[in-house]
């Protein structure tokens, strides 16, 4: 059982970040990394945002807003694009000529990383480490203060804390999803209405569709570490 | 069946008041007055036809025209080919003249697209019969039926409901495709959009949705109720011996949900269990279904009697991702060439449609490259066109609708048209800065009344309350976004006239300003599409 392998690690005071999930092993097929995501001095209640990884697939989901971003690199050159949404049960889908007419540009090793696959290069690998199965990088890119705890074998982030000034942000992620629960969740957003990206300017008689047109489609990308013009998420909310 | 769905359309026709063309739609010219072309009207003696190489050019133009004869009688062409650009309004034409011009390297004014150069043109109505600003559906149902209808609804008279499957049953109307296969003759539909879009679905299909383009998309009252969805509709064309050519993209929609996609490994959208591609190749003896540009370049035409090229999952690539695409993808013009090379076997005639599908869909994005290299490439189709096809061919060129796309300024004579207005100075010279908002801003010649506005990123709707500083930018990028005035997720549609060009037998019909459904009329006349049914019948 793939959990009996995970390591619970307790935060200690000392320590920029724990984790609560530390496997061992990169697990068979489908998995997932549940984040809680919270930021000092916001007041807010920390937020949850779900990696989610098959294949060649990966989502970053958003619990609390029913929403997500779907990529599909099976030609990483050509990646394919969704957007999801639980609520409504739709799905926009965007083709490659829809993602370069929107400037939209994505690696995959970044989408696939939570967007923290290049920080490793840019930041000092530790002699230790809170967690056995996962890496510790620390350092500082344009005056914000970064802690990462890495998993190599997830090439995935387990935990960021990031600092700039008296602000905080972290994302620690504290429960590992099985294959079960991904596949279905992938199932499901694949029996959902889809609509090509290209058609929507046809069909403002669509309420939802509607409604995407006059609030536009904005990629927040607030749960991720960088955004998607490559600059650091540590000041906040950020478009 | 087949005569009485002709009847159909013959009644309706007659009970609109639009039959033949005699109605005073056709714009009958009245008495020709002076051609002025022979300079002897001036007061000073002056030899006005030295002036210069502009009054030359004009003096000769209106000498050839004095030359043709306007007699062509009902039934004088043998084929028809319509050609389609979707969301071409004038201000995407002309931006794609210059653009091309400028792209061979010249100032880009002088140049002419290539149906620019046709004898007859007109401008065209393109209101539906309930919006001011239409959808490709009722826009193109009128182009192909003789008839106005409702946005959102394919060849369906307009006193049905939209998405009401029962309110349009036996409220189709006949297609000028249908027509021609009804009179024997061989037909074809190309687009750079699904096949199962709306402007070329209105050639073959009948529905009181657009949307309706696979099973799946389709509630299960109206499945219920007897309506059939688009995608099927093709398949199953019940005129003739069916539509002969069929190229585009649209895979999904003939794919079963059980089977996954080739290029992309995605499952299909069909519910049905129908796979429509293995029934094509199943109903029609010689035929051959492709989705990949080196299958359709191996297809034999001599042998090949029924052609299915589905070359995308959903629309085809913009030309200008074309050559990245990972399975290989044939142009407009490629498709337009092997489609008239299988239908100009056959000696009763042929009726191709081709739509540039993706002018639109860039404008949408407001995305003003995409969309000029797209009309540019409608333009190498109908070259194309024009090369193959006989003098008893008449080729019509127009678009569905406009889109709310400017060109703005005064900037100097050759200014790349996707570029920062410069504009000229007191002598008329190219000034040596660049035009400036009220702000110090530069701007675009380009532009969209609204969209998704200014620039590369991913948040499309321009929030700003005052405008970016366009000279950190590289505005002629493929990728870049002009500018919007009204926010919007997604540029709209714009209700003005289109154009319409005319070469061939029958081509001096299209003069004036006329209704969008008129153009049906004028093909039913060149090349006498319900006589010629008529006279098919068994």
């Amino acid at each position: 059982m793939f959990y009996k392998a995970l390591m619970l690690l307790a935060l200690g005071s000392l320590s920029a970040h724990g984790a609560s999930v530390c496997p061992a092993t990169a697990p068979a097929g489908a998995w997932g990394l549940e984040y809680q995501v919270s930021a000092s001095q916001s007041g807010a209640e920390p937020r949850q945002v779900q990696l989610l990884r098959r294949g060649a697939q990966t989502a970053l989901y958003s619990p609390e807003h029913q929403m997500a971003e779907w990529w599909h690199f099976e030609d990483p050159k050509r990646p394919g694009f969704s957007r999801v949404f639980d609520q409504q049960q739709r799905r926009i889908d965007y083709y490659m000529g829809d993602l370069r007419a929107l400037g939209v540009q994505a690696q995959q090793e970044e989408v696939e990383s939570f967007a923290a696959r290049h920080l490793l290069g840019q930041l000092t690998k530790q002699g230790s480490s809170p967690c056995e199965h996962a890496e510790r990088y620390q350092g500082e890119i344009n005056g914000v203060s970064y802690d990462l705890l890495w998993s190599p074998v997830l090439a995935a982030p387990l935990a960021i804390v990031t600092r700039k000034g008296e602000v905080e942000r972290r994302w620690q992620a504290d429960k590992l999803l099985g294959k079960d629960a991904v596949n279905a969740r992938f199932a499901t957003w694949q029996r959902y209405r889809e609509t090509d990206f290209a058609d929507i300017g046809d069909m403002e008689n669509d309420p939802f569709l509607a409604k995407m047109i006059n609030q536009g489609f904005i990629e927040h990308r607030e749960h991720a570490v960088y955004n998607d013009q490559g600059q650091p998420l540590a000041t906040g909310h950020s478009h | 069946m087949e005569m009485k769905k002709l009847a159909l359309v013959m009644a309706t026709i007659a009970a609109l008041g639009l039959a033949g063309c005699n109605d005073g739609d056709d714009g009958v010219a009245g008495t020709p007055g002076a051609d002025g072309a022979n300079g002897n009207n001036g007061t000073d003696g002056r030899d006005f036809t030295a002036v210069n190489q502009w009054y030359l050019a004009g003096q000769s133009t209106v000498a050839k025209a004095a030359e043709s004869t306007i007699s062509d009688p009902a039934g004088k062409a043998k084929n028809v080919i319509l050609f389609v650009g979707d969301g071409m309004g004038v201000s995407t034409l002309t931006a794609a003249r210059i653009f091309e011009g400028q792209q061979q390297g010249k100032s880009g004014e002088e140049n002419r697209l290539s149906f620019e150069t046709f004898p007859y043109s007109g401008l065209v109505k393109t209101y539906s019969s309930n919006q001011q600003t239409p959808d490709s559906a009722p826009t193109m149902s009128a182009i192909v039926t003789g008839a106005k209808t409702k946005d959102g609804m394919l060849s369906i008279t307009d006193d049905a409901v939209r998405g009401d499957c029962a309110s349009g049953q036996g409220h189709e109307m006949v297609s000028a495709l249908a027509l021609a296969e009804m009179a024997g003759m061989s037909t074809g539909v190309v687009s750079t959009a699904r096949l199962t879009h709306a402007t070329p679905a209105a050639t073959y299909a009948h529905s009181v949705e657009r949307n309706w383009e696979a099973d799946s998309n389709m509630p299960a009252a109206a499945i219920t109720a007897g309506c059939t969805d688009i995608a099927s509709q093709l398949i199953d064309f019940p005129y003739g011996d069916g539509i002969e050519v069929a190229l585009g993209g649209g895979r999904t929609y003939f794919m079963p949900n059980t089977e996954n996609d080739p290029e992309y490994g995605s499952a299909g959208r069909r519910n049905d269990g129908r796979d429509l591609t293995s029934e094509w190749t199943s109903k029609h003896a010689g035929s051959s279904y492709v989705w990949n540009l080196d299958q359709f370049m191996s297809v034999d035409l001599a042998t090949t009697k029924h052609l299915l090229g589905l070359f995308e999952n959903s629309h085809m690539q913009y030309e200008a991702d074309r050559s990245d695409d990972s399975a290989g993808e044939p142009s407009l013009a490629q498709m337009t060439s092997r489609a008239l090379d299988m239908l100009k076997q056959n000696d009763k005639g042929y009726f191709l449609m081709v739509e540039g599908g993706r002018i639109d869909h860039a404008h949408h994005a407001g995305n003003a490259a995409r969309a000029l290299e797209d009309t540019v490439a409608l333009s190498e189709a109908v070259r194309v066109a024009m090369e193959k096809a006989g003098p008893d061919t008449l080729i019509l060129v127009t678009a569905d609708h406009s889109h709310v796309f400017t060109i703005a300024g005064y900037p100097v004579r050759g200014n790349p048209i996707l570029g920062l207005v410069r504009s000229v100075d007191e002598n008329g010279e190219a000034a040596k800065t660049l035009s400036v908002d009220a702000n110090g801003m530069p701007y675009t010649t380009l532009g969209y009344a609204n969209g998704p506005g200014f620039g590369f990123g991913s948040s499309p709707v321009n929030m700003a309350s005052a405008r970016p500083d366009l000279n950190l930018y590289d505005v002629t990028d493929v990728d870049y976004r002009q500018e919007a005035t009204v926010p919007l997720g997604s540029e709209t549609h714009a209700g003005e006239d289109v154009a319409v060009y005319a070469m061939g037998p029958g081509a001096q019909l299209v003069t004036g300003s006329v209704e969008q459904n008129m153009l049906f009329h004028v093909m039913n006349y060149a090349a006498d599409l319900e006589a010629r049914a008529e006279a098919n019948q068994p």
